[in-house]
């Protein structure tokens, strides 16, 4: 995933708004996502401009971990998003795991899907642009 | 020469890991991890997979815990507040001289005793959802023995309990009130001589149990029908072996005996 140079970056994440509506946030390699790391991109994720709910493509392939608080939180229940629909990159064997078990065991609560090729997830997300 | 599919000591490390972690979580211990290398591995999968897994196990198991205290908590607080209004009702017998009263009062703190103890039982027990039969009778039946307090009086009680019966607290409570009633209208009427035998049997017969409960007194007049009777001792355990979902049968020969197939 082309990271641009405006893109927001926090502990975690490199997080920017694209061209075509679709939010996208990507995680730095090798780290260990925790609540808090979780909760400062959250901030970031909503406070992208955009006046309607907006899909968002997450690129985990650098993921070493993610606590069980992070893993809740990003469940998205019961706290306020601007987002509408998450399409997740893996590719590494840590983060086809994590993925699967976020999607199965999280259960997030918007329309959630895994991919392996970045085409295929943005064409996925396009169908929740308003 | 090493042998072509001999597993790396690498490997076999890692794999022991996971195991030892595994094995930890089965007995509740979430301390350890399974140490992740980042280094694409199939074993790096399998170590996330059993660290979300016990970090979700954790979770649960300290949401049954708090689950289970709060619900010996209400136990406790109901056998409290219902010991509070049997010794309210006590205090009322104090300040009465009339026999029929004291007896009405006794017997409404006896019914209310005997659904206490099932909450007392139960909040010490281990298995919060149901509590062994054998002693709760035995129980049970000592306090209304020692409520009626008949002086020199030589009431043998029987018991025949099946080993590992175990209800709920719906069975328990309308069992207990059975009882309860049973008990003392033996106590009450079949000895006059203060001298007798009352025998509490429970077993399980295919997929149904049959409690008895039996005296060798005096035994019914002989004009008296047991379902016709106003009395509110033997309404109610009418009524509780309906709510048992059971039936009744009343005997009146070598004393009085009442069977209960729920």
């Amino acid at each position: 995933m082309q990271i641009p140079k405006d893109a927001i970056e926090v502990k975690g994440y490199f997080t920017w708004m694209g061209n075509d509506g679709i939010a996208r946030t990507c995680v730095k390699s090798g780290i260990d996502i925790t609540l808090e790391i979780a909760q400062e991109n959250s901030k970031v994720v909503n406070e992208l401009i955009c006046e309607k709910k907006f899909p968002m493509l997450i690129d985990s392939r650098g993921i070493k971990s993610m606590s069980y608080e992070a893993r809740h939180h990003f469940s998205v229940r019961g706290r306020d998003t601007k987002t509408c629909a998450f399409a997740i990159l893996i590719g590494s064997t840590l983060s086809r795991v994590l993925g699967n078990f976020y999607l199965g065991i999280n259960k997030p609560a918007v329309p959630t899907k895994l991919f392996d090729n970045e085409e295929e997830a943005t064409q996925w997300l396009k169908q929740f642009l308003n | 020469m090493a042998p072509k599919n001999k597993i790396p000591l690498s490997d076999n490390t890692r794999a022991n890991e996971i195991l030892e972690v595994i094995m930890a979580f089965a007995r509740q211990d979430f301390e350890k991890k399974v140490s992740i290398k980042n280094d694409d591995s199939v074993f790096d999968g399998i170590g996330a997979g059993v660290n979300m897994l016990g970090e979700e196990l954790q979770h649960s198991t300290i949401s049954l815990r708090e689950k289970e205290q709060l619900l010996k908590e209400i136990h406790h607080r109901v056998k409290n507040n219902m010991q509070i209004i049997s010794s309210l009702l006590s205090l009322q017998s104090e300040s009465t001289e009339d026999e029929k009263f004291m007896a009405l009062l006794r017997e409404s703190r006896n019914r209310i005793n005997s659904m206490a103890l099932v909450h007392e039982m139960l909040y010490q027990s281990d298995d919060l959802s149901k509590i062994e039969l054998k002693e709760y009778i035995v129980t049970l039946c000592t306090s209304v023995y020692r409520s009626y307090a008949l002086p020199d009086s030589e009431i043998e009680f029987i018991y025949s309990i099946e080993k590992k019966a175990h209800f709920d607290i719906d069975k328990m409570i309308p069992i207990g009130l059975i009882l309860n009633e049973a008990i003392s209208n033996s106590l009450k009427h079949a000895f006059p001589k203060k001298k007798g035998k009352i025998s509490v049997d429970l077993r399980s017969i295919k997929e149904k149990y049959t409690l008895s409960v039996s005296d060798d007194g005096s035994g019914f007049k002989k004009d008296f029908d047991p379902e016709k009777d106003s009395h509110l001792g033997i309404q109610l355990i009418y009524m509780l072996t309906e709510q048992l979902g059971g039936k009744l049968e009343v005997n009146n020969k070598n004393g009085v005996n009442y069977t209960i197939t729920f």
